[in-house]
């Protein structure tokens, strides 16, 4: 009797509805809702909260600051004309072809009127052009022994940890 | 539990599931790569490098002012407190006492144009 009340009470539903209640909706509002899940969190992760970099390398600088850091670099050549020490600098900035950006930073410095900044990125293009650049050095290639070398190596080493990153 | 309301239950666990995956992928699984950062990020031995930078300039011009406008890239406060911070550091890590000398040189000045300042 009762089975039976309930037989057609589906059967009525599915008169009704044109549908079981069962499949009335399924389960795809779980899906939807997991994938809005991840959504949210890819949002939040990505652009709302994003990770925040600790210790960076000059590598990762904005080329505005890459730029300010160039021309310092430039400017200590002229002051002290360590050719090798600024070639080890210049590599931390990872740039493909140090001669030419340090040429092409001194076209614009030179245009915005910074005649002294110029004449230091192309004094440090031309020496390291004529002078024959030296093969790649990179944080990792440089010894960390400071101490023990003739003349101790200012540029950083890999005895720090790399670079972490903190949510 | 009514239908209705153990629906919208459910939603909202897989709602918190995929955030949680959603907050895994983000910082773990691809993290933002590779973002343009500020000179403040720079870790301790490229601001060394930095400072000891600004203390050759400075050594060679002797232009003060100059000098706390170069330090100004690294946006740190304290400009004294960014040198020796430096100088512990290269002291700890053994650079040339020359270069020592420099940052300390240039502490001197920054210290001196402090206090000048109104």
């Amino acid at each position: 009797m009762n089975h039976k009340g309930e037989a057609m009470s589906e059967e009525r539903y599915f008169l009704e509805n044109n549908t079981s209640p069962v499949k009335k909706g399924g389960y795809w509002y779980l899906v939807t809702g997991f994938f809005l899940g991840v959504v949210l969190g890819l949002i939040y992760t990505w652009w709302i909260n994003p990770m925040v970099y600790q210790t960076t390398d000059p590598a990762s600088l904005s080329d505005t600051y890459k730029d300010t850091y160039r021309s310092t670099i430039a400017q200590v050549y002229v002051a002290t004309g360590n050719l090798e020490r600024a070639q080890r600098r210049l590599n931390l900035l990872e740039d493909e072809n140090p001669v030419y950006v340090l040429g092409a930073q001194a076209q614009r410095a030179l245009a915005e009127g910074n005649a002294e900044e110029a004449r230091a990125l192309a004094l440090l293009a031309s020496d390291l052009q004529s002078n024959g650049q030296l093969p790649l050095v990179t944080a990792e290639t440089i010894s960390p022994d400071v101490s023990a070398s003739a003349t101790p190596r200012v540029v950083p080493t890999q005895t720090l940890p790399l670079a972490t990153s903190t949510p | 539990m009514p239908h209705r309301i153990r629906r919208y239950f459910f939603f909202g666990m897989t709602i918190l599931a995929g955030i949680g995956l959603g907050i895994f992928i983000g910082y773990r699984v691809v993290p933002v790569q590779n973002p343009e950062t500020a000179p403040d990020t720079l870790r301790i031995d490229y601001k060394t490098d930095y400072v000891l930078m600004v203390a050759a300039i400075y050594h060679q011009d002797g232009n003060a002012p100059a000098a706390e406008v170069r330090l100004s890239f690294l946006g740190d406060a304290s400009h004294l407190k960014t040198i020796q911070t430096a100088i512990a550091y290269a002291q700890e890590r053994g650079y040339a006492p020359v270069d020592i000398q420099k940052m300390l040189d240039l502490a001197d000045a920054i210290q001196d144009l402090t206090k000048n300042e109104p």
